[in-house]
């Protein structure tokens, strides 16, 4: 139909708010809105405007562990959010837009597999969601999401840790100095997944410069190996030089220029807390990027050389990382099952801190090592409050690309699970995520 | 007694309406001189009319339209501040543009200033051109219309020969492109427009009407005469609107429906949900170019009555016609003309009909009646194509708000009111064919000229109000200034918006009677904390008023529906 149109949903759920003065409120689009409306965007021949809609739960059980269940952890807000991505992505499959910009709130990408409350200003994993529902309704298998937010994508890598068919790569201010506090260049994925998943911290006070030198000399060849059928950008804004919760110099035209050169499918919005500085004029940037459009003018007022120049210092660190990168990708990867060692059980415990709610989970994630499939994911988890009340769960995932024989354990290990629950009651819940057959199952 | 007068590209009706009863009727081709033809049909509608005690008077004319058939680029210069964002080069302005230096933000802050210097050189670029009509157009200049008025008291004292406009008087809507080529196209006709007013006037007063003189407007809304000559635009496409609201009337108030409204030469179809047209709340386009004017939401056939059959290379087909229809004696086979032939019309048929076809069928070899049913299911399926295209538009329209998206689809309507001189046929076709309501209300082919004689005055403001920039702002022209007092929360504000809303109101004559202000409907109404370093530093608040289009009355004749 319109092949060379780009999507675009703008939502910027005027009636919802974590809180009145939290950064994630009301007013955050507002003045985004004005931009975009002042320049006729929506109007414009090379944008199409789609209207949100709600996702439904199966949509995010797909994904998440809801503790207790999907209508605890989200809002309508939520659904929307995540339902804007979906409606997007079908639009794409369908050959409706070339690629498409979800501009919507709330954010989703802090948010991980299990879900005991709100992380970052997220409950629930929009990028993630779309994954898997393109995944499962028009049968794609590789994706890569590449994470242009300041803070680690930390919720995205949770998700896809141990799925060698999505590449996760998040560039973002370092983590000994920003939330999450993770994101180190070790954090490579599960040994079922290795490499497919890649960190770039960034020292603070990097500018435009070093921001494109990483997506130029590390991001652009590790997608090009990867090959992926679909690429989404986690379009956060905040490594813009004027944003209050982070310390980056990266201006509207690089943010363009990166959009421009990563040619992302679907670009959903993620942070950006500088909210009248940077958010019109970023938004708008990467905007008229995926549709082909002249950025160039997108200057924003406060902008001068010296508020995107690093110092020689952070240069000479990024040339560090860079070749770091470019070494580690170009070594040998081992093989599957040296990756997983002798006991052939990969298992990973973690502590997760949610800032937004004050909420302590540790959890315990085993993976068991098949030749043929990715595995079966189990997790168990057990989240406290400040005053200490929580709750324990715990998590059975059967990979999309499972193996017979693992999807067969994969229910006897459920119904043994639910049968001890019964008798022991370890657990409050236990739930099955079985992606092949869209089957999920709480008890 | 009420009268409406529609001037169409075809034919003028005319309604003179008592109550809730049409009294008298007249449809007459019209004049290449509009003015004419409104003389003509308003002495018909009161020629031997005993009773003249006329209470209103709404006219719904196609002269903006007419003006701007074929103006690819109306003669207006435009003087661009488009400030950082998107590149002018590559939006589609009406009008040869120059862009200068001065540009405000979404705050209505001023970022940059006018350079001076430049604004004489691109008036005398302009005037080496014998432009003299010149737009000043800003972007957020709603937000603060100090850089546009700079501009114009400049101009104006300098280059008395010229005449400027800024774009904040035109509109007040969030979006540049349209403003400033709404005020390219109205700085073109506005003088026409004017001296056909004049005229219009004067022709109400020959005939000693002495009561309030209503504008249809694009929306279905009226406007006083004196003010609407001062928007001309917002007269465009009224005829549909007229149409819509003509539906109205002749059925239910809280109808929901397809309104199908066959003509001459186009088919409009629309959307009324439980008795509330659908609108294009951004605007429409002209000659391919945005403009402000807010409007129902139509889609536009241009096949009619008087289509032409066409065939070529053995395909049958439908096109504008050229010369006098079959059934009239002459020598063009028209849509119409198929109706006769089936039988689906109480028009009498023609010799010619059949010669016309029995030629087609010699050609492409297939009998008479397999030529005229698929002439037939090919208009309903152009039809059809374009009702699926309305429904598609209303269950994409955009959504902003949690509300919106929660409230939900409702399922669409299956019923069709059909209008206009082939109404009652294509009414009864439909019907056969599918398993909807199909309403043809009585008086079909004059519903426009009920539409707009009983079409209410309208208004919508959309409010910004800015507490710390201590400013206001609207969607209305020129309205938007500073805070005089400080409004502290939501209620305050909306007082404020009430206020101002009935104070235009009451400027532009909309409501003549103290119970037409409790039409006043709020709806939207949202307040912002602005937060800068974790503080609260003032609040912007959004609020949306209307007095809702409608009607002032409603025809209780009944309806003849086919089903």
């Amino acid at each position: 139909m319109q092949l060379n149109k780009t999507g675009l949903i703008f939502f910027p759920a005027f009636d919802w708010s974590i809180s009145p003065t939290h950064p994630e409120r009301e007013e955050r689009l507002l003045y985004t809105r004005d931009q975009i409306f002042e320049e006729g965007i929506p109007d414009s021949s090379y944008i199409r405007e789609y209207k949100p809609r709600l996702a439904a739960k199966e949509d995010i059980r797909r994904v998440h562990f809801c503790v207790p269940d999907v209508e605890d952890q989200t809002t309508e807000a939520h659904l929307i959010s995540a339902g804007s991505a979906l409606k997007l992505g079908d639009a794409l499959m369908k050959n409706e837009i070339a690629n498409g910009f979800v501009m919507a709130r709330p954010p989703g990408h802090h948010a991980m597999r299990v879900v005991h409350g709100n992380r970052g200003f997220c409950n629930t994993n929009n990028e993630a969601i779309l994954v898997e529902y393109l995944r499962r309704k028009y049968g794609l298998k590789r994706i890569a999401i590449v994470d242009t937010d300041v803070h680690h994508g930390d919720g995205t890598q949770d998700i896809f840790y141990h799925d060698p068919d999505v590449l996760c790569i998040s560039l973002h201010q370092d983590g000994r100095t920003i939330f999450p506090g993770t994101g180190f260049v070790h954090e490579t994925g599960g040994p079922g997944a290795y490499l497919k998943n890649i960190n770039i911290p960034l020292p603070p006070g990097t500018g435009d410069k070093g921001f494109l030198r990483v997506w130029r000399e590390i991001i652009k060849p590790v997608l090009t190996k990867f090959d992926p059928q679909l690429i989404i950008n986690s379009a956060g804004q905040d490594n813009h030089f004027t944003d209050p919760l982070a310390s980056m110099r990266v201006s509207a035209q690089a943010y363009g220029k990166l959009t421009e050169e990563l040619q992302p499918d679907i670009a959903v919005l993620e942070g950006g807390y500088a909210i009248e500085t940077a958010l019109p004029y970023v938004n708008l940037a990467i905007l008229l990027a995926m549709a082909k459009q002249d950025y160039s003018k997108v200057i924003e007022p406060q902008f001068e050389p010296a508020a995107v120049k690093q110092d020689e210092g952070i240069t000479l660190y990024i040339d560090d990382l860079i070749r770091y990168w470019q070494d580690a990708l170009s070594e040998d990867v081992p093989s599957k099952e040296d990756l997983f060692g002798e006991g052939k059980v990969y298992q990973r415990k973690k502590s997760i801190y949610y800032d937004t709610d004050g909420i302590r989970e540790n959890q315990q994630e085993t993976v068991q090592y098949c030749p043929e499939c990715p595995g079966l994911y189990q997790v168990s988890s057990t989240a406290r409050d400040q005053v200490g009340r929580g709750t324990s769960i715990w998590g059975l995932s059967i990979p999309l690309f499972v193996c017979d024989r693992c999807l067969e354990k994969g229910y006897k290990m459920w119904e043994q699970a639910i049968k001890e629950g019964k008798e022991q009651k370890t657990f409050a819940y236990y739930y099955l995520q079985d992606k092949k057959n869209d089957n999920y199952l709480k008890e | 007694m009420y009268i409406g007068i529609d001037v169409g590209g075809t034919y003028t009706d005319g309604v003179l309406i008592d109550g809730s009863k049409v009294i008298k009727s007249v449809k007459i081709e019209t004049e290449n001189n509009l003015s004419i033809s409104v003389q003509q049909v308003l002495a018909k509608l009161l020629l031997n009319q005993e009773n003249k005690n006329i209470s209103r008077v709404v006219l719904s004319t196609t002269l903006i339209t007419n003006m701007l058939a074929g103006i690819k680029k109306p003669p207006v210069g435009m003087l661009l501040l488009p400030g950082p964002g998107t590149n002018p080069r590559s939006q589609n302005f009406c009008s040869d543009y120059i862009l200068l230096k001065g540009a405000v933000d979404y705050r209505g802050r001023i970022i940059e200033e006018i350079d001076f210097g430049e604004v004489d050189n691109a008036v005398k670029y302009f005037l080496d051109k014998s432009i003299t009509s010149l737009v000043v157009a800003c972007k957020f200049s709603q937000r603060n219309p100090f850089l546009e008025n700079r501009i114009e008291h400049y101009i104006k004292e300098r280059y008395p020969q010229v005449d400027v406009a800024p774009s904040n008087r035109t509109s007040g809507l969030l979006n540049w492109i349209r403003r400033a080529n709404g005020t390219a196209f109205t700085l073109f006709v506005k003088n026409e427009y004017d001296k056909f007013m004049q005229r219009f006037e004067e022709t109400i007063a020959e005939h000693e009407i002495n009561c309030p003189v209503y504008i249809l407007k694009a929306d279905g809304g009226t406007l006083p005469l004196e003010i609407a000559r001062q928007y001309p635009l917002e007269s465009i496409f009224s005829g549909p609107a007229a149409s819509t609201f003509g539906a109205l009337a002749t059925t239910q108030q809280d109808i929901t429906g397809i309104m199908l409204d066959i003509g001459g030469t186009t088919t409009d179809i629309g959307l009324i949900l439980n008795g509330i047209p659908l609108m294009a709340e951004r605007g429409i386009y002209v000659n391919g170019y945005l403009v402000p004017v807010r409007a129902l939401a139509l889609s536009s056939l241009a096949l009619g009555g008087d289509s032409a059959i066409t065939h070529k290379n053995g395909q049958l087909g439908i096109a504008p016609r050229k010369g006098k229809a079959c059934y009239l004696g002459g020598d063009s086979l028209t849509f119409t003309d198929i109706l006769v032939y089936l039988e689906k019309s109480k028009l009498s048929s023609h010799p010619k009909i059949e010669l016309a076809l029995k030629e087609i069928s010699k050609n492409i070899g297939r009998t008479a009646e397999n030529i005229a049913e698929e002439i037939l299911n090919q208009f309903i399926a152009r039809i059809d194509e374009k009702i699926e295209e309305m429904f598609l538009r209303w269950e994409e329209e955009p959504a902003y708000r949690i509300f919106q998206i929660i409230s939900g689809q409702e399922t669409r309507p299956q019923t069709i009111i059909c209008l206009g001189g082939p109404a009652q046929s294509i009414g009864s076709i439909l019907a056969q064919k599918r398993n909807w309501r199909i309403i043809v209300p009585q008086h079909a082919e004059i519903a426009n000229a009920i539409g707009a004689a009983l079409a209410k005055t309208t208004l919508k403001m959309d409010v910004l109000i800015d507490t710390e920039q201590g400013r206001y702002s609207t969607n209305l022209p020129g309205l938007s200034g500073a805070l005089s007092s400080r409004l502290l929360t939501l209620d305050e504000a909306k007082t404020f918006a009430l206020e101002m809303f009935k104070g235009k109101c009451a400027e532009w004559k909309l409501v003549t009677a103290d119970k037409e202000l409790e039409d006043i409907e709020i709806i939207y109404e949202e307040g912002f904390n602005i937060v800068r370093n974790w503080q609260t530093n003032g609040k912007i608040f959004q609020i949306g008023l209307q007095i809702k289009p409608g009607l002032v009355n409603l025809l209780n004749e009944g309806t003849d529906a086919i089903e």
